[in-house]
Parts: structure tokens; sequence; C-alpha cells
């Protein structure tokens, strides 16, 4: 993996093909897909080897998922040194009042309800550069 | 005049004297020394013996020589009709031949002629006092008698028994409806402490017995015991027995008396309301689980609404919307429309799922108990309201000092979608008029939102506190996209305790009127349930 890229964790094909849809409308970043905590986690240690995790230009995170749940993907994230920094954007259907207060304590870019727009997540990619000023890009 | 120590006013004496002077005489004497007395006077022995069966003098005075019917003649006559009639002989020396006679009647006294005014009225002194005791011994004969029927009446009405014990010589008495609660005729047995006690059931018997033992050793009452006893019949009855213990004038326990009530009838309905409020009590449990199951169901229905529901609508809203951007260079011009339309319905479905969601919120969310403002509440939003559309003019007419218990957060919300019915079905009022106020009816506050606006049809009344349901035609009024509002003002109403209802006119405004319980209960009852 050598290019900048946005991992999007869903487990949801139509809600994988939507936000897909506005990423390719705001970007040309290569979209990285899985389909559970795990795999993400996985993944994510694996790039975290290769030095390739500060290609991640973002990580769009669904809370419901099959194994690990979007949350605690979000946790091991900030626990690990050198992936604490990726900037995630929560993308959910869920109105809980608790998971948004718990997503933000945990430092995320953004809190979106489903269905995500261009404008939205605009905004986020944005963000996401100013917080990583040591990203390469 | 001689001072009787007693009352002789309504005793008569009749006199009889044949010789006119000698009878107005004695007459004027006795009426003077017994004004109180009734005096009758007759010329002979006739004339006296119909004064008598007329009158029944208390004490006959009497000549003895008289034409017509002497004296003798007529005592005779009157004992014949009273032999208890006193009778008093004035006789001279001559007569003295008739005495043996007159004795032999009944004649108990007599003076002789000439009278001697002293002698008489000291024998007439004595026949009064004597007549007077009997009367006050018979006075007093009847009042005992009247009050011992009283009392055997009064203890037969209650099934109440009484009893005195002799702690010298070990003899017992009972009354007669004693006798009748053990199942007995008033005397069938010898009373006494054994037969007394053989009355009860073994167990109950050496309670009895010690209770009395320790009220004699120290001189206290019987507390109240409740104890069974059988009949000869075999039915078992209960008695509630109590007694206290006299003593003699040197300290020492002398008597018992006791009652013994038989109050059967009043522990079997004690047992019966014990046994029915037991049957409540586990009806009450039971249900509040039923109920509690039907909670946590709907609880669970409410979440597969709110969540399971959101995710597919949310991904419906989605695709509505990349096929509004990608139709934008659609030939078909419908294809724009219709993504449109369905992006429109997409919201609406979001909205009643919000709105669902805040109704099974409000009947279930734990209660924070406060005094609340209501009428600086309404003052609030009535405020808000013109502020969003300052265009429009109403006039709010909100009753001062309505303060009353309950969870701010939710009344604020009843209160918010009442006074928006009223702003929003007066939008077509140019004097529009919105009231708030409380009213004291027979069962406490009555508070109330009244408006002069489009108002309803009572027919439609059952269909207003319903959740979506409307009963305005689409386009009348601005639909808020739920019809919601009146079922959540319901349900908070219902959690505090009160009712609500509604009164309208097509046209003529609607008023719509709640009650608060005075001392709603905080917390939820979901809480309360899970915690029986």
């Amino acid at each position: 993996m050598s290019e900048p890229c946005i991992l999007l964790v869903e487990d949801n094909a139509d809600d994988a093909f939507l936000a897909s849809r506005i990423v390719k409308k705001v970007c040309n970043e290569r979209i990285v897909v899985v389909r559970d905590g795990e795999e993400a986690l996985d993944l994510l240690a694996q790039m975290e080897q290769d030095g390739s995790h500060t290609l991640v230009r973002l990580v769009l995170l669904d809370l419901k998922l099959p194994k690990l749940s979007g949350l605690d993907v979000l946790k091991t994230i900030r626990r690990s040194p050198q992936l604490r920094d990726l900037p995630v954007v929560v993308l959910t259907s869920s109105d809980n009042d608790l998971d948004q207060e718990r997503c933000r304590e945990l430092g995320v870019i953004d809190y979106i309800f489903k269905p995500m727009t261009a404008e939205r997540l605009q905004l986020a990619l944005s963000e996401g550069e100013r917080s990583r000023p040591a990203f390469s890009g | 005049m001689s001072l009787l120590p007693y009352d002789i006013s309504g005793i008569t004496l009749l006199y009889v004297e044949d010789e006119a002077d000698a009878r107005t005489m004695v007459s004027k004497m006795l009426v003077l020394n017994y004004p109180k007395l009734k005096l009758l006077s007759a010329e002979n022995g006739a004339v006296g013996l119909e004064l008598y069966r007329e009158h029944s003098p208390d004490l006959v005075v009497t000549d003895i020589n008289m034409p017509v019917m002497d004296g003798i003649r007529m005592a005779r006559e009157i004992k014949a009709i009273n032999p208890e009639a006193i009778i008093m002989a004035v006789t001279a020396h001559s007569d003295t031949s008739y005495l043996l006679s007159a004795i032999e009647i009944g004649i108990h006294y007599y003076i002789l002629k000439p009278v001697n005014y002293e002698e008489l009225f000291s024998v007439t002194d004595k026949i009064l006092e004597q007549i007077v005791l009997k009367q006050v011994v018979a006075d007093v004969n009847l009042r005992i008698v009247e009050s011992q029927m009283q009392l055997a009446m009064a203890q037969r009405i209650a099934h109440l028994g009484s009893w005195q014990r002799d702690l010298g010589d070990g003899s017992m008495n009972w009354s007669d409806e004693l006798y009748r609660i053990f199942g007995f005729e008033p005397g069938a047995l010898t009373a006494s402490y054994q037969a007394f006690l053989d009355m009860f059931v073994p167990d109950d018997r050496e309670a009895i017995k010690q209770a009395i033992r320790e009220a004699v050793e120290n001189r206290e009452p019987v507390a109240p015991h409740f104890c069974r006893i059988v009949r000869p019949d075999g039915t078992q009855r209960v008695l509630r027995v109590e007694a206290e213990v006299l003593l003699d004038g040197t300290g020492i326990p002398s008597m018992m008396y006791g009652t013994s009530h038989d109050v059967t009838e009043l522990k079997q309905a004690e047992e019966r309301i014990r046994l029915l409020t037991g049957d409540l009590e586990r009806q009450v449990i039971q249900r509040t689980s039923l109920l509690q199951a039907t909670v946590r169901e709907l609880e669970n229905f409410s979440y597969v609404v709110s969540h399971d529901l959101r995710a597919p609508v949310a991904r419906l809203e989605g695709f509505c919307q990349a096929l509004v951007e990608d139709c934008q260079g659609c030939s078909n011009r419908s294809c724009t429309q219709y993504a449109q339309r369905a992006q429109q319905v997409v919201r609406q479905v979001k909205h009643i799922i919000d709105a669902f969601n805040n109704l099974s919120h409000y009947a279930r969310c734990s209660m924070v108990i406060d005094e609340v403002d209501l009428s600086a509440v309404a003052r609030a939003i009535a405020t808000a309201f013109q502020q969003s559309e300052p265009e429009r003019r109403v006039e709010f007419a909100i009753n001062e000092g309505v303060a009353v218990k309950g969870d701010r957060r939710l009344l604020q919300i009843a209160l918010e979608h009442l006074l928006g019915n009223a702003w929003k079905f007066t939008s077509r009022r140019d004097a529009a008029r919105i009231e708030f106020g409380q009213m004291n009816e027979g069962e406490g506050r009555v508070f109330f939102v009244r408006d002069n606006g489009a108002g309803f049809d009572m027919k439609y009344v059952n269909k207003l506190f319903k959740p979506f349901q409307t009963i305005h035609s689409p386009g009348e009024y601005t639909w808020d996209g739920t019809a919601i509002g009146l079922a959540t003002v319901h349900s908070i109403i219902l959690r505090h305790g009160g009712r609500i209802w509604a009164e309208g006119e097509v046209d003529r405004g609607a008023t719509f009127y709640f009650t608060l319980s005075p001392n709603p209960e905080p917390g939820s009852f979901l809480e309360d349930v899970s915690s029986l």
C-alpha cells in the first residue's frame, strides 16, 4: 500500500455502497472496505507494521458491527501509540446519546447520522488534515 | 301542721262521717295539717263506697255507726275490692261491740270519738309514712326489674355474657346470656369455675386459666383474650374474655367480674377481609408483573422501531438522495420529482419514529417531582410562539399563580403541545385568544387551555388523544407530521395521576381540561415493579 486511502468499516452492503458513493464525489482516494470490527483491527495492525497506517486519511466507522463494535475499535485505536492520531468519523443510524457522548470523548472528528452528505464528509476531511499536521499526504 | 319528711302529694284520703259538723271540722283540720293531701268526704258508707270505687283512695277514715250503710259494711265491701286497702275507724265508746268484726275485716287502725286531733294526726302520719315507703319500694323494685331486663336484653343483643367469681368460696355466677353463649338454657347446669374453664378448647383453656391466675396474683385486670369454646352441639365459637379483680377493704382480691363476648362473626369477617386482602395483594403483584412484562415487550418493540428501523430508513434516505442527485441530468422530469417525493416520505417516516420514541419515552421515563409554576411555564411558551410568528395578533390570558407538584420537564412538554395546538388552530382568527387557567371543581383543581380557534366536532372527541390520529383533513392546517401531540399530553397527565378531556365546537374553539394528582409519584413504575 503506497497511496493514501479512506478506510470504511461497514457491515451493510447498501450503507457501504452509499458511503463509497459520497466519498467518490468528494475525493479520489482509494476506499478500503472492511466488514467487521475484528477485520478492521487486523488490517490496522498490519498497516501499523509496514507503516502504511499513515496513508489512511480518514476512518469512516459504523458503530453497530459484528464481532467487535465500532466503539471497541475506536477505543483500541486510541490506546495504540501508533494509531491514536488516526482521524475517525463515526457513521450511525442510532440516536443513542450515550454512544455519541463516549465517541466525542474518545476524540472523533465528527459523529454523522446516516446518510452522510458530501458537505459533511468534505468538512471532516479538512478537519482530518488539520488534526494531523505530520501527515505526509 | 305536721312536717312530714316525705312527699305525700298524690295520696288520696277518703273521710266518711254522717254528722255534718264533725265532718266539716275534721275535714278542715285534715286539710290544714296535710295541705298536699287530696281529701274526699262522704256522709255515709254507701256514698263512701261509691267514691272508693271511683277514686281508689290510699287511706279510708270512717265512722262506724252511720245511716244507709255503716262503716263496717262499707269496710267489708272495700276489702272485697282491694284486700290491701288501709282503713282507719273513728269510733265512739258505744261502738266497741263492732271492734271484733272490725279487726276481722282488716281495719287495723282506730281512734276514739270525740276526735283528739293529735292522736288522729299521729296515726295518720304513721299510715302516710307506710304508704309513701311502699310506693318508694315499689318504684325501686320496678326500676331494678327494668334495668335487669335491659341488661339481659343488651347482653342478648350484643352476645355479651357476664360472670362473677367469688374468690373466697370459689362460687361462680353466670348471666343468662353466658349460658346461651355456652350453648345451654340459662341455669341448665351449675355454674362453677371448673365448668367455665371446661367450655374452652384445651389449647385456649390453659391460656385463660393462666391469665386469670396472674390477674388475681398481680391484682390487675385480665387483658382481652380471644378463646375458642365448643358448644354441646359441636359448633365452635370465639369469645373475647375480659375481667377485673375487686379487692376487699384490706386489699385482698375478693371477687372477679368478667365478660365473655361472642365475637365469632366478627372474627369470621376479619378472616374474610384478611383473605381478601391477601388475594388482592397477590392479584396486584400478579397484574403488576403482567403489566411489567407488557411494558418490557413494548420497550423492546420501541427499541426495534428506534434502532433497527432507523438503519433501513437511513439507507432509504441515502438512496433517495442519490436518486435526486443522479437524476438531475435525466431527460424524464418525473424521475427527479418522484425521487424528491420519495425523499419527503422518508422524512415523514423519520418524524414518526422520533415521535413514537418520544411518546414511549415520556410514558416510562423517571419523574422528578418539584413545585412547578405552570403560569410561568405557560408565559414562557406563549412568548416563544409570539416571537416565532411576530406578525400574528394573539391575546394570551394566563392565570397567575397556578402552582402544582409534578415533573417540570414533562409538564412543560404537555403545555407546549396544548398551547401549540391552540396557537395552530387559531391561525385563521383575526382576534385570536388563548387562555390558560385553573378552576376549583368538586374533585379538586381543574386546569384548562382554551382557544377560540377552529374547534372540533364533538363526535370525534374520542379520537383526539390517540396517537397517529388526526381529525383535520390534510392541508387544513400545517401538519406537524405525526399527530402525536395530544397522545403525548395524555400520557404525561396519566403519569401525574390526572385525567384529560376536551370540549369543542366547529369554528367556536376548543377547551382542553386536565387534572393532576396533588402528590404524583416520583420515579417510574417500571422501577417500582422491579423492586417488588
